[in-house]
């Protein structure tokens, strides 16, 4: 397939995708599944963002969450409390708090390595859920952070189901092409650097140390926008958004769809919600499911959907 | 330890055709049972005709958890769908039942999303069900904008069915009706009664998140109304592990009567931690809203809560006939004792039964529908149902309630009643 | 706080620590000697705990489920370890994914098998009563699991430097590969440790059942008290997990009476705290990168 070609059918499949809720407006589903589709982009651009540490930086981080959750709270109380509806103030808020949240989490984190970095992160992020949890009079507490508002961006209103599901569709090609031309820009390969061989790095003259930190920031303001399109989307902002479940739920997407690469964290996203939200309608045993397809990937096919596709197309172009 | 790789060692060690062989497999089998399941959600197709006219089926989407923490409370609310179903042959008015289930798992997000499920895809002629409060407030919006008749049958965030400042964190709707009751009902008459009766100085002990604080909140204002005080407090966590640090700390301090908040496996905890340390001996006495002693509660820690007096509108001893029949039906169908959960469920059927001959059936018009609903009065196993109509709460007695163990079964024999109680939202 | 409280908060801040080492000491073993972080460690407790439920259920008796149950555990962990995780030495974030998937298969059969609701097991008959002690009654049980969690430490202790296989495992945790290259059959010795982690995990359900009963989402509670545990101590020793365990037990349990808005955070800030000070957790040594 040709540059070109191949450029045509992302242009057309992205299209596709922002067009949705328009060209499948005859459908009996069709506000459902513009949905159902619609979280699975807010999940995709949180799995991205993690992607970002996991898969291109090596830094396993089972405490994504709290940029999530630090992000949605943060668009929410805005909102609410600066009495403002403008995106660019509000998603601007969550960007804000999400990346100062990293800044600071990942100061402490990023000189620690394997298990202890693992389980640090968890624990800071356990600490930002405990804050939503507790602190009623901002966030709300146990119950939640409710009559979040939809933004308006430049006098248009977003709250209808159709442009809410523009916006996070663009967010997420937005996205997608920060994460494809970061990860291919010097900066991104530096990172991969150190993800294979960090001695190696700091003894070629890299701060290691300040790259890993600025992966983190980064991960955690897309993370943050993730979280923002949360808020809008339910209107509701919960402390489990921040919370561990939210975290594991993120690293399983990575993992399954394939680290280190754009299409494998969003199709990974794509697998996992389509198995919590659609077949779990219709399937009583989703979470043994669930756990078997761990089982069955990471022992058969471990680099993810991803990994079996090329692994296919290999085969195919070697006949 | 260094960093992660992916390189795999072991892998190259195998042999890569048997891999591939595997592989192979795996997608022949992922690819088939992926498109197996694919096409149910998102079809094209013609539109479906709505369901609202007589005769037609009525659909009742049910958002309750099947996993989790609160499975068996869903479970149990299940239950007594099934018996209603079962003893009105299937119908509502001249409408077949047919129940849509889903599982919320406990996560809010879930439960927004089925939500939206029922809204968008199933087009429920009625939503039932919510278990925790926060999902309960986090569905608000969407079911009034959608105007989905929605009769909450457990969640008791007293915002709810009331009118608060900027909807926060909820606010009542025409369209939201409840079938349990508001966190106040179980708390604050309780309070009002017992520092009435002369016992004005308390200490709490409660879960620390909504409902647990909501409810020592309330039992306080009902306390400080009669000039009683509270002395002082400890608050676990939710589904906290060990109770003994909390315990140890009321055993502690002088006050005698301890108002309690919890509900399942922390009311198990508490309780058989309560007897351990002796408090009973050592002359506390623990009072509580009505979980701390529902039917789950003491069918484990049976006659360790004897002497523990709740308040809530309905206990399995209710002596009313209409309470007999149910639970001798319940028992008859299911080899246990209904709960409280399955009570509001049932319940909720039942208005919905009763508004839906009103309407003969139609439910296109939600207005109407919501009219109905508040019309509605029966005789349910609590005593007299109504909702109140400012506010689509129960008007319901609260009975007080102290645990008794005879004849080898523990349960809560009614002390006092303190008749139609009203949620005091506007 | 009186010296009256003290105490008695004291003594619940150590039994709460016995347990905690219990639950924890599985985990370390299998981390020291394999690098799995198995976060099927708390599935393993639930099991456990479920399985004496039974078991107490069947016969009455708490002491035949105290050996039922962690045999049932080991021979899961020996059917499990060669099944799944050898194929992914080496690969740590596999390993993660893999336990996780287990874990969710575990705790959703359990709730299918025996049902969602509470449960809870009876204090075993001889252990039933209370003691009167400074400033009260205490629980006679939580005594014996004070006491049960020093002898397990002492007989780990025994096993670790006395006999052969505790060679073999010290061996192991210090260098698997190199015991490899020496001919010992590393995979064989993997297998037992990852079944002997899993039997620990198994034992300390039973002994936490009739004090923190049964219900779902206790695997998840069970498994981060375990990794903090494991993690502030210092992975892979048995003097870490003893540490950790002394360390949170009673800081846990003060924190979360004096702190009480805080409390859902508190052992969260130990890690927090521990790892910042000392990266490797309290009695961790530098490892040398592989």
């Amino acid at each position: 397939m040709s540059s070109a070609v191949r450029w045509l059918a992302v242009a057309a499949v992205a299209i596709g995708l922002v067009a949705f809720p328009y060209w499948s407006a005859a459908w009996e589903s069709s506000r459902f599944a513009t949905t159902v589709l619609r979280d699975m982009l807010v999940f995709a651009i949180f799995a991205l963002s993690l992607d970002i540490l996991v898969g291109h930086a090596g830094l396993p981080s089972l405490g994504h969450a709290a940029f999530f959750g630090g992000g949605a709270y943060a668009a929410g109380i805005a909102s609410q409390r600066l009495g403002t509806d403008q995106l660019p103030v509000t998603l601007g808020a969550a960007v804000l708090v999400a990346g100062v949240l990293a800044l600071v989490i990942g100061m402490l984190v990023v000189r620690s390595e394997g298990i202890f970095f693992l389980m640090l992160t968890l624990a800071l992020a356990q600490i930002v859920f405990a804050i939503a949890f507790q602190w009623t009079a901002v966030t709300g507490g146990s119950n939640g952070l409710a009559g979040v508002s939809r933004p308006t961006l430049m006098g248009t209103d977003l709250s209808a189901p159709d442009r809410m599901y523009v916006l996070v569709a663009l967010t997420f090609l937005g996205v997608c092409l920060l994460v494809w031309s970061l990860m291919r820009s010097p900066y991104g390969r530096a990172l991969t650097g150190v993800r294979e061989n960090e001695r190696r790095m700091r003894a070629l003259g890299y701060d290691t140390a300040r790259l890993k930190l600025s992966a983190f920031v980064v991960a955690g303001m897309i993370a943050g926008v993730a979280g923002a399109l949360s808020a809008y989307s339910q209107r509701f902002v919960s402390p489990g958004d921040a919370g561990i479940g939210t975290s594991v739920q993120a690293f399983v997407m990575v993992l399954i769809g394939g680290a280190g690469t754009i299409l494998g964290p969003v199709l990974g996203a794509g697998v996992v919600m389509y198995i919590q939200r659609v077949l779990s309608s219709a399937i009583p045993v989703s979470e043994t499911v669930l756990g078997l397809v761990f089982i069955v990937f990471v022992l058969l096919a471990r680099e993810g959907i991803v990994g079996l596709g090329r692994a296919a197309y290999a085969r195919a172009r070697a006949r | 330890m260094g960093g992660f790789s992916k390189k795999n060692d072991l892998a190259a060690k195998r042999g890569y055709t048997y891999r591939l062989t595997r592989r192979q497999l795996l997608v022949a089998s992922s690819a088939a049972a992926l498109a197996a399941c694919a096409p149910a959600a998102v079809t094209p197709g013609a539109s479906g005709s709505p369901s609202a006219a007589p005769g037609k089926e009525l659909k009742i989407g049910q958002l309750l958890p099947f996993t989790g923490v609160y499975a068996e409370l869903g479970n149990s609310m299940r239950r007594a769908s099934e018996l209603y179903f079962k003893l009105n042959d299937g119908r509502m008015a001249n409408r077949p039942i047919k129940f849509i289930y889903e599982d919320d798992a406990n996560v809010t997000a879930t439960g927004v999303a089925k939500t939206q499920k029922f809204i968008d895809q199933d087009q429920v002629d009625v939503m039932m069900g919510v278990v925790p409060t926060p999902l309960a407030y986090a569905i608000r919006p969407a079911v009034h904008a959608a105007k989905m008749i929605f009769i909450d049958t457990n969640a008791g965030g007293n915002a709810l069915t009331r009118d608060t400042a900027d909807c926060k964190p909820a606010c009542k709707s025409p369209y939201i009706f409840r079938s349990s009751f508001s966190s106040y009902q179980i708390s604050y008459p309780i309070g009002d009664y017992l520092s009435a009766k002369g016992t004005k100085d308390w200490f709490l002990a409660y879960a620390n998140y909504g409902f647990g604080t909501e409810s020592a909140a309330d039992f306080t204002t009902g306390v400080k109304k009669n000039g009683g005080s509270v002395t002082g407090n400890v608050a676990p966590p939710l589904a906290n592990a060990d109770f003994a640090p909390f315990v140890t700390q009321i055993k502690n301090q002088p006050t005698k009567n301890v108002y309690s908040f919890f509900s399942g496996a922390d009311a198990v905890g508490f309780i058989k931690t309560w007897n351990q340390l002796g408090l009973p001996a050592a002359g506390y006495k623990m009072y509580g809203a009505g979980f701390l002693t529902e039917q789950d509660v003491l069918k484990e820690v049976k006659d360790l809560a004897n002497g523990a007096v709740t308040s809530l509108f309905w206990a399995v001893e209710l002596d009313n006939a209409e309470n007999k029949k149910f639970v001798a039906d319940f028992q008859k169908q299911y080899p246990l004792l209904p709960d409280v959960f399955a009570v509001q469920q049932y319940d909720g059927m039942r208005a919905l039964d009763e508004a839906l001959n009103s309407l003969g059936g139609d439910t296109t018009d939600k207005d109407k529908f919501s009219k109905a609903l508040e019309d509605v009065a029966f005789k349910s196993p609590r005593g007299d149902f109504a909702f109140d109509k400012t506010t689509h709460n129960p008007i319901q007695d609260i009975y007080l309630r102290e645990v008794k163990t005879t004849g080898g079964q523990t349960v809560n024999t009614i002390l006092d009643k303190i008749a139609k109680v009203t949620d005091p939202g506007k | 706080m009186s010296p009256e409280l003290l105490f008695q908060q004291a003594l619940n801040g150590l039994s709460f620590g016995a347990l905690l080492f219990i639950l924890a000491a599985g985990l370390s073993l299998v981390f020291g000697m394999m690098d799995v972080v198995n976060l099927a460690h708390g599935a393993f407790y639930m099991l456990g705990a479920y399985v004496a439920l039974s078991v107490v259920q069947l016969t009455g008796s708490f002491w035949l489920a105290l050996v039922a149950a962690p045999i049932a555990l080991g021979a899961l962990g020996l059917l499990l370890e060669p099944l799944l995780l050898r194929r992914l030495r080496g690969r740590h974030l596999d390993q993660v994914l893999l336990t996780i998937g287990v874990s969710l298969v575990i705790v959703d059969q359990i709730g299918l098998l025996w049902g969602r609701e509470v449960r809870s097991l009876p204090f075993p008959p001889g252990l039933d009563g209370s003691v009167a002690l400074i400033g009260g009654v205490y629980p006679v049980y939580r005594l014996f699991v004070i006491v049960f969690g020093i002898a397990l430490a002492a007989a780990i202790a025994v096993i670790y430097r006395r006999t052969k296989l505790g060679m073999l495992i010290r061996a192991g945790v210090e260098d698997a590969e190199m015991l490899g290259a020496l001919g010992v059959n590393t995979d064989r010795l993997f297998a037992i440790t990852f079944a002997v982690g899993a039997a620990l995990a198994g034992l300390a359900g039973v002994i936490a059942a009739p004090v923190f009963g049964l219900q779902p989402g206790m695997d998840v509670d069970a498994l981060l008290y375990s990794l903090v545990v494991v993690v502030v101590g210092g992975l892979g020793t048995l003097g870490g997990a003893v540490a950790g365990s002394v360390l949170v037990g009673p800081v846990d349990t003060f924190g979360k009476v004096l702190f009480q808005e805080f409390a859902l955070a508190v052992i969260f800030a130990i890690v927090a705290l521990v790892l910042l000070f000392k990266p490797t957790g309290l009695l961790g040594r530098i490892r040398i990168a592989r």
